[in-house]
C-alpha cells in the first residue's frame, strides 16, 4: 500500500528545488515576513477582503482540549482547536455555503460507477515544519486511521458499505480512493480528515503508540500540520498558544500568504459567564455560542464590540419516549407506561399540546426557531417544506387522546387527571441532564403544558453520563429531553440516528431488526440516500424520511437555538457561520483593523 | 517516637481506606467517561466499547485497583482519560496553583484574625469589640458563592481587577518583576474572597480564647508588675490561649487543598478545585482518586502538625497531665 | 438572668420567621408553580396610593406591566390599567400545614396578578416562591442537622465514654468520613433510585445522606465533653457507689453535652441550608416545579441575570434573617457558659 520507495525523477527535481528555495529564502522570525511563495507551490487563492498582517487573537474555550491528535480527538474543544486551526483536509466543506470546495486536493473526479475518487493534490506544499507534503502522507493517514489497534474515532467515517475505503497512489500528485459502494454524500467524506505528517509519526505508528502521540504536552518541534497555525506553547490549565504557520498553502487575492494573524491563543474559561466577563474586559476578542440572555446583556452595553445573530444553527432539541421492547428487568409499572408511549396517537397528542413558541420565547428569548422536524432552518439544502408546522392546539390534543381511549377523571387533589382505559392516571417522568439549563427549562414548560391535559409529568434531573447509560444501555427510563447537533448539514452524518440499528437511534437504539413498519421504511430510505447518485434523488429520499418522522413522532421536535456570537470591532473579516467552528472557520482570513503587529489586550 | 509511628500507621490506613472507598463509590453510579461518545452519531458503539476495553474500564474492580496501586508505586497516579495524560503531572501543577492561593489567604487570615481578635478581646464589650462582632456576623451570614460572585462583579464593573485566571495572556514576555506583579494582581480577588470567608470564624475563636485567658489571675498579677500591655497581650496571653487556636491552625492547614474549590471555580483560577469538579462530572476516575488522596494527605498532615505543635507548646501535654 | 432573656428573644424571632414560612400557603398570593408566559423576568411592581390624577386611594394598587413592543425582556408600566390590591381573597388552593385545605390568601390583585417581588424565567411569582421555598430549605436544614446531631451524639458519647479501642476506631472512621468525596455518592444515589420515587422524596433522601455523613464534627465535640465530664469528681463518686453505665450517661454526662448540642444545632441548621443551596448549584437539588431557596439562587450564576434582573437576588436576603436568628441564638447560648469554652466547642472552621 504505502510505497516508501523511489521518488520519480520529477519528485527528485522538485525536492531539490524546494531545498534550494528554502536555503535561499530569508530566515523568518515568527512575527516577521513570511517566506515568499515560490513558484513551485500551488497555493489556493481565497476571495474576500484583503487584510493586514499581524496581531494576536485570543479566544476562550469551554474546556481544555483533551489531545492534539486528530485520530483520537472526540470532544468538542479538541475538534475546534485541531480542525479549526491546526490541521487541513483534502476537501473542505465551506461553513458558510455548506458546499464542498477544494482544499489540499485542487480537483477531483468521480468515476461513473461512483466507486473511485481521483484526487489531484496541490504541488509543492509543505508542513508547518518545512517538510514537504506528499501523497505518501495521505496513505499513511488512511492506514493509521483504519488500523483497528489505533481505535481512531474517525475510523467509522471511513467505512462505506461495510468495508473500509482504500487508497493508492498513482503518482506524486494523484491519489485514488476506492469505495465498496457508491457514497451519496460524495467528497464530503474527506472533510475533517486531517492529513498527518508521515515523517514525524510513522515511527510512533510502527511502535503502536500512535494513539498516545501528540498530547497537549507535545514539544513544538515534534508536531507538524497543514493548518493555518502551528503549535507554540501549552500552559496547563490556562491556555494554548498557536503561532502562524509560515508555510500555509492559502493566499489572498493580492497574493499575500495567509493567515494574517501572528498568534492565536485559546484561553480555557470553563464558565460561560466568565467568558462573557473576559470578553467585556477585552481579554478575548471573539465570543462564540452565547446564551440568549448573555447576548442581550452584552448587546445592551457599549464596549467597542458588535454582536451578531447568525440565525438558527443545526442543533435540534426533542422530547422522546422509551419505545424499546420491555425486557425481563422492566418493572410492570414501566411496561404499562411503555404501552402508552407506543401508541402513535398518544405521541401526536403530546406534540400538539406543546407550546413551541413559548419555548423559543422563554428559553431562547426569541432567538431560535420552533421545530417540527430534525432539519433546522439553518440547513440550507435539506429542509422539507412539506412538513406541516401545526400550531399548538389543546383541543386537538384532547381529541386525539379521546380517540386513543384516554378519559379525564377527577384526580387526587381535585384537579382533572387523564386516565387510560384501565383507569390508571397518566403520569411519567422526564429525564434531563442536570447541567443543561436550557433543556431543563424546556422540560418545565412541557410539564406545565401537559398539566393542561391532566397529565402529571415529573422532571428528573440526572447527571449526564448516568442519563445516557439509562437511555442507551439499561433502557430504564420513561421520557427524556435531549438535543443533537451534527458538524455537517448532510443527513449522512446522522445515519446512526435514523437507522434502527444505529447506536444513536435514541428511542430504541441498536435494534437487531426494525421494530416497526415505519422504521423499516426509514432504514430503506436512509440506505437509498446513502448510495444515491445525485442530490435530487437523495433529497427525495430524505424528505420522505422527514415526513415519516412527522407522522409517527418518535421524537417530538421542540426548538433550535440561533448561533449568537460577538467580536470586537477591530476584528476584520468576521463572518460567523452556523456550522462548527462558528467563528473560527475562516480564521486564516481574520485580521486586526488597527495597526498591524499590535496584540489588543 | 512510638506515638509518631502510631500516628503514621493510622494515617497510612486512612489513605488506603479513602482510596478503596472512592473506587467503590465511583462504580456505584452507572456510566463512565466514554459514555459521552454514545451521543455522537459519528462514532459507533463498537469503537466506544473498544476504547473502554483499551483503558480497562470493563475489568472488575479488584483488577483495576491493583493496577492503580501498581502505577502509584511507579510515581504515576493512574491515567486521566479526559486529559490523555498520567494523573500525577496534572495534579502537581494544579496543586501548586491552589497552594499559592490558599497559603497566601491562610497567612493573611491568621494575621488579621490574631491582631483583630486580640484587640477585640482586650476591649471586650466596648465599641471596637462590638463593631467587630457585627462585621463578622454579617460576613458569616453571606454564603461563599454570593461573596465570590459579588467580588467578581466588582472586578468587572470597576475594571480594577482582572475577571479571572491566573496571569495575563502575554506573560511570557514579561520581566520577572512584572510577572510577579501580574500574578499578584490576578490573585487579589480570589485571596480576598477566601480571607473574607475564613477570618470571621477565626476572629471569633481568637477573641473567645484570649478573652477567657485575660480573666486569669496570673495575667492580672503580671499587669500589676507593670509589664507593658502589648507584651502582656502578645507574649503571655496569646501563648496561654494557644491550645484551641493550634488545633484550629491544624484544620487550616488541613484545608489548604480542599477549601478553595468554590472560589476557584467562580474565579476561573486554574487550581485543583476546578480540575476535580470537571473530573467528577466527566467520570475521570483516576484524577478524582488522585485529587482526593492529595487532599487527604494534607488533612492528615494538618492534624499531625497540630498535634505536634500542641505537644511542643503546651507543657501540660508533655508532662502527661490531663489536657483540657 | 439577662442571659436567659437574650436567647429567649432570639428563639422568639426564629419562631416568628418559621411561622411565616410554615404558613407559606396563606402569605403567598399565588401558587408557586403557576406560570405566566407573557411575563418572564418581570420586575417588581410598585405599590401606589396616589394615582396619576393626584387622588389618594385608601386601597393600594399597582399598574399593569407588559413587554415593550419588539422586546423580549423590557417591561413598561401601563398607567391606564390599574390593579387594586385586595386582602383575604380567594385564590389558588393550598394545604395549610399539609393538612387543612384552604383558599384564602393574605393579599392578591383584583383584576390581574401583582408581582410584589417580580417574576422568574417562567413568569412565576417570586414572593410566593420565596415563601414556599423556605419550607423546603428550612425543612432540609432541620432534618439534616437533626440527623447529624443524633448520630454524632451517639458516636461521640460511645467514643468518649468507653474510650480505648472503640474510641480510636470511631475517631479514625470519623476522619475517613471527613475526607471522602461525597459528590460521587450523591450522583450515584440519584442515578440509582428507581424513577418511581418522586423527585421530592429523592431530594429528602439526599439530605438524609448528607446528614448521615456530617456527623464527624459533632461527634468529636461530644466526645471531648464526655471525656472531661467522665473525669468529674461527682461522676467518679457515683461510679464508686456502683452506678451503672447507662445511669451515669443518662443522668450526669449527657446533660453536660446539652449546651454543645444546642450550640451545634444552631450552627448546623444554617450550614445544612447552605448545603441544600450547593446541591442546587450542582443541579442535584429539588427539581421543578418545587421551589427552594437554592434553586431560586441558582439562576444568579448566570451573568445576564446578575446584571439585568436585580430582584433575583432577593432570595439571598430571605436567608439572612434566618441565619442571623440562628447565629444570635448560638452566641446567646454560648455566652451562657462562658466565652472561652464556647469558641472551642463550636465548629472548627467553615465548610
Amino acid at each position: 500500500m504505502v510505497s516508501t520507495a523511489r521518488l520519480s525523477t520529477f519528485g527528485k527535481l522538485l525536492a531539490c528545488s524546494l531545498l534550494l528555495a528554502a536555503a535561499c529564502a530569508p530566515s523568518e522570525s515568527a512575527y516577521g515576513f513570511p517566506p515568499q511563495a515560490s513558484s513551485a507551490e500551488e497555493l489556493l487563492t481565497l476571495p474576500g477582503e484583503i487584510g493586514k498582517q499581524g496581531g494576536r487573537l485570543v479566544v476562550a474555550l469551554r474546556a481544555e482540549p483533551k489531545t492534539l491528535n486528530p485520530l483520537t480527538a472526540a470532544d468538542a474543544p479538541s475538534r475546534e482547536v485541531i480542525l479549526g486551526a491546526m490541521q487541513a483536509d483534502l476537501v473542505h466543506i465551506n461553513r458558510a455555503t455548506q458546499l464542498t470546495e477544494p482544499a489540499l486536493a485542487k480537483s477531483w473526479k468521480v468515476s461513473p460507477d461512483g466507486l473511485q475518487y481521483t484526487l489531484k493534490l496541490r504541488k509543492g506544499l509543505r508542513f508547518s515544519d518545512g517538510q514537504p507534503f506528499e501523497a505518501d502522507d495521505i496513505l499513511f493517514t488512511i492506514r493509521a486511521c483504519l488500523d483497528e489497534k489505533t481505535n481512531a474515532t474517525q475510523r467509522d467515517q471511513l467505512i462505506v458499505g461495510g468495508k473500509p475505503i482504500s487508497v493508492r497512489k498513482v503518482d506524486a500528485e494523484t491519489v485514488v480512493f476506492q469505495l465498496a459502494k457508491p457514497y451519496g454524500a460524495g467528497e464530503r467524506l474527506f472533510d475533517g480528515l486531517a492529513i498527518l505528517p508521515r515523517h514525524l509519526l510513522e515511527k510512533t505508528y510502527v511502535e503502536r503508540k500512535l494513539a498516545q502521540a501528540w498530547t497537549l504536552a507535545t514539544a513544538a518541534n515534534q508536531w507538524a500540520g497543514l493548518g493555518p497555525f502551528r503549535l507554540k506553547e501549552y500552559v496547563a490549565g490556562q491556555k494554548l498558544v498557536l503561532e502562524r504557520n509560515p508555510y500555509y498553502w492559502k493566499k489572498d487575492a493580492k497574493g499575500n500568504r495567509l493567515p494574517y494573524l501572528d498568534e492565536l491563543v485559546f484561553l480555557f474559561v470553563p464558565n460561560a459567564d466568565a467568558q462573557v466577563l473576559r470578553f467585556q474586559s477585552g481579554e478575548t476578542q471573539l465570543i462564540s455560542r452565547l446564551s440568549a440572555e448573555n447576548f442581550s446583556a452584552l448587546s445592551r452595553q457599549q464596549g467597542g464590540y458588535s454582536m451578531s445573530d447568525a440565525g438558527p444553527g443545526l442543533e435540534y432539541n426533542f422530547l422522546f419516549f422509551n419505545l424499546s421492547e420491555p425486557g425481563e428487568k422492566t418493572s410492570p409499572d414501566l411496561a404499562r407506561k411503555m404501552k402508552w408511549f407506543r401508541d402513535v396517537k398518544f405521541r401526536q397528542a403530546i406534540s400538539a399540546a406543546i407550546d413551541r413558541d413559548a419555548i423559543v420565547r422563554l428559553v431562547y428569548q426569541g432567538r431560535g426557531a420552533a421545530l417540527w422536524g430534525p432539519v433546522t432552518p439553518g440547513n440550507l439544502r435539506w429542509g422539507d417544506s412539506a412538513i406541516p408546522h401545526t400550531a399548538r392546539s389543546l383541543e386537538k390534543a384532547r381529541a386525539l387522546l379521546k380517540e386513543a381511549g384516554y378519559t379525564v377523571a377527577a384526580g387526587a387533589n381535585g384537579e382533572p387527571a387523564l386516565v387510560d382505559s384501565g383507569q390508571k392516571p397518566v403520569e411519567f417522568s422526564i429525564l434531563v441532564s442536570s447541567t443543561n439549563a436550557d433543556r431543563t427549562k424546556m422540560a418545565t414548560l412541557i410539564q406545565d403544558d401537559l398539566k393542561q391535559l391532566g397529565i402529571r409529568a415529573q422532571i428528573v434531573p440526572m447527571e449526564f453520563r448516568s442519563l445516557l447509560d439509562r437511555v442507551t444501555q439499561t433502557r430504564q427510563y420513561e421520557a427524556c429531553v435531549l438535543g443533537l447537533v451534527s458538524f455537517d448539514a448532510d443527513p449522512t452524518a446522522e445515519m446512526n440516528v435514523w437507522l434502527s440499528s444505529g447506536g444513536t437511534h435514541l428511542w430504541n437504539p441498536s435494534q437487531a431488526h426494525p421494530a416497526t413498519i415505519w422504521e423499516t421504511e426509514i432504514d430503506k430510505l436512509m440506505e437509498q440516500q446513502l448510495g444515491a447518485a445525485n442530490y435530487q434523488q437523495r433529497k427525495k429520499a430524505f424528505d420522505h424520511v422527514q415526513e415519516i418522522l412527522s407522522d409517527n413522532q418518535p421524537m417530538i421536535f421542540l426548538a433550535s437555538p440561533n448561533i449568537l456570537v460577538g467580536a470586537k470591532n477591530s476584528v476584520g473579516n468576521f463572518h460567523p457561520a452556523v456550522l462548527e467552528p462558528y467563528v473560527l472557520w475562516n480564521v486564516e482570513q481574520l485580521y486586526f483593523k488597527d495597526s498591524p503587529g499590535n496584540a489588543r489586550q | 517516637m512510638r506515638y509518631f509511628l502510631r500516628r503514621l500507621t493510622q494515617a497510612a490506613f486512612l489513605l488506603v481506606g479513602v482510596s478503596i472507598l472512592t473506587f467503590l463509590f465511583s462504580t456505584l453510579a452507572p456510566g463512565n467517561y466514554f459514555d459521552e461518545m454514545r451521543l455522537n452519531p459519528q462514532i459507533s458503539p463498537e469503537t466506544a466499547a473498544a476504547l473502554r476495553a483499551q483503558y480497562q474500564l470493563d475489568r472488575p474492580l479488584q483488577v483495576r485497583y491493583a493496577r492503580w496501586v501498581n502505577s502509584l508505586a511507579h510515581g504515576e497516579l493512574g491515567f486521566s482519560f479526559a486529559n490523555n495524560s498520567p494523573v500525577a503531572p496534572l495534579l502537581w501543577v494544579r496543586a501548586r496553583n491552589t497552594l499559592l492561593l490558599t497559603l497566601t489567604a491562610t497567612l493573611i487570615s491568621w494575621a488579621l484574625a490574631l491582631t483583630l481578635g486580640i484587640w477585640s478581646a482586650a476591649t471586650l464589650g466596648r465599641l471596637p469589640d462590638r463593631a467587630l462582632s457585627w462585621a463578622t456576623a454579617a460576613l458569616l451570614v453571606i454564603p461563599d458563592l454570593v461573596l465570590a460572585l459579588g467580588l467578581l462583579i466588582l472586578a468587572v464593573r470597576s475594571g480594577w481587577f482582572p475577571a479571572g485566571g491566573m496571569s495575563s495572556v502575554g506573560i511570557e514576555s514579561f520581566s520577572p518583576v512584572q510577572k510577579f506583579r501580574d500574578v499578584a494582581w490576578h490573585m487579589a480577588l480570589p485571596v480576598s474572597a477566601l480571607v473574607l470567608s475564613a477570618f470571621p470564624i477565626l476572629v471569633r475563636h481568637v477573641r473567645g480564647a484570649v478573652a477567657e485567658v485575660l480573666e486569669a489571675p496570673f495575667l492580672r498579677a503580671a499587669a500589676s508588675y507593670g509589664i507593658r500591655r502589648r507584651t502582656l497581650l502578645y507574649k503571655y496571653a496569646l501563648r496561654a490561649a494557644a491550645n484551641p487556636l493550634i488545633s484550629l491552625f491544624g484544620f487550616s492547614v488541613g484545608a489548604l487543598l480542599s477549601g478553595s474549590l468554590l472560589v476557584e471555580a467562580v474565579m476561573s483560577w486554574p487550581g485543583l478545585g476546578p480540575l476535580l469538579l470537571e473530573a467528577i462530572l466527566a467520570r475521570d476516575l483516576y484524577v478524582v482518586i488522585g485529587g482526593v488522596l492529595c487532599s487527604t494527605v494534607f488533612l492528615v498532615a494538618g492534624n499531625f502538625l497540630a498535634d505536634t505543635l500542641m505537644y511542643w507548646a503546651d507543657p501540660r501535654i508533655r508532662t502527661g497531665a490531663p489536657a483540657k | 438572668m439577662i442571659q436567659r432573656r437574650r436567647w429567649v428573644r432570639w428563639l422568639l424571632v426564629l419562631a416568628v420567621l418559621h411561622g411565616i414560612v410554615a404558613c407559606a400557603g396563606f402569605f403567598a398570593p399565588y401558587d408557586p408553580a403557576e406560570q405566566d408566559r407573557e411575563r418572564p423576568y418581570a420586575p417588581p411592581m410598585r405599590i401606589h396610593w396616589i394615582d396619576t390624577k393626584g387622588n389618594f386611594n385608601f386601597r393600594p394598587f399597582s399598574y399593569e406591566q407588559q413587554l415593550r413592543a419588539g422586546s423580549f425582556d423590557q417591561f413598561e408600566e401601563r398607567t391606564d390599567q390599574i390593579i387594586p390590591m385586595i386582602f383575604m381573597p380567594e385564590g389558588a388552593r393550598y394545604h395549610l400545614f399539609g393538612l387543612l385545605p384552604s383558599h384564602t390568601h393574605f393579599f392578591g390583585g383584583k383584576t390581574s396578578r401583582i408581582y410584589l417581588l417580580g417574576s422568574d424565567a417562567y413568569g412565576r411569582d417570586q414572593l410566593s416562591r420565596i415563601l414556599y421555598g423556605g419550607q423546603i430549605s428550612i425543612l432540609a436544614g432541620l432534618l439534616g442537622a437533626g440527623l447529624t446531631l443524633a448520630i454524632g451524639m451517639l458516636i461521640g458519647a460511645t467514643a468518649g465514654y468507653y474510650g480505648g479501642w472503640r474510641d480510636g476506631l470511631l475517631m479514625r472512621v470519623a476522619e475517613l468520613f471527613v475526607a471522602l468525596p461525597w459528590l460521587y455518592l450523591l450522583f450515584a444515589l440519584r442515578a440509582f433510585l428507581p424513577l418511581s420515587v418522586s423527585p421530592l422524596q429523592a431530594f429528602f433522601l439526599i439530605i438524609v445522606v448528607i446528614g448521615a455523613v456530617g456527623w464527624a464534627r459533632p461527634a468529636r465535640l461530644v466526645r471531648g465533653v464526655v471525656l472531661s465530664a467522665k473525669e468529674r469528681d461527682y461522676v467518679r463518686a457515683a461510679r464508686g457507689f456502683g452506678a451503672a453505665d447507662g445511669y451515669l450517661l443518662r443522668r450526669h454526662i449527657l446533660p453536660e453535652t446539652a449546651n454543645v448540642i444546642l450550640t451545634q444545632a444552631a450552627i448546623l441548621v444554617p450550614q445544612f441550608v447552605l448545603a441544600e443551596m450547593t446541591l442546587s448549584f450542582l443541579g442535584l437539588g429539588v427539581p421543578e416545579p418545587v421551589p427552594s431557596w437554592g434553586s431560586l439562587l441558582a439562576s444568579l450564576q448566570q451573568y445576564s441575570v446578575l446584571v439585568s434582573y436585580w430582584w433575583m437576588y432577593l432570595p439571598a436576603l430571605a436567608v439572612v434573617p434566618f441565619f442571623l436568628g440562628y447565629l444570635g441564638l448560638a452566641s446567646a447560648l454560648q455566652d451562657n457558659v462562658g466565652t472561652g469554652k464556647i469558641e472551642r466547642t463550636t465548629s472548627e472552621g467553615r465548610w
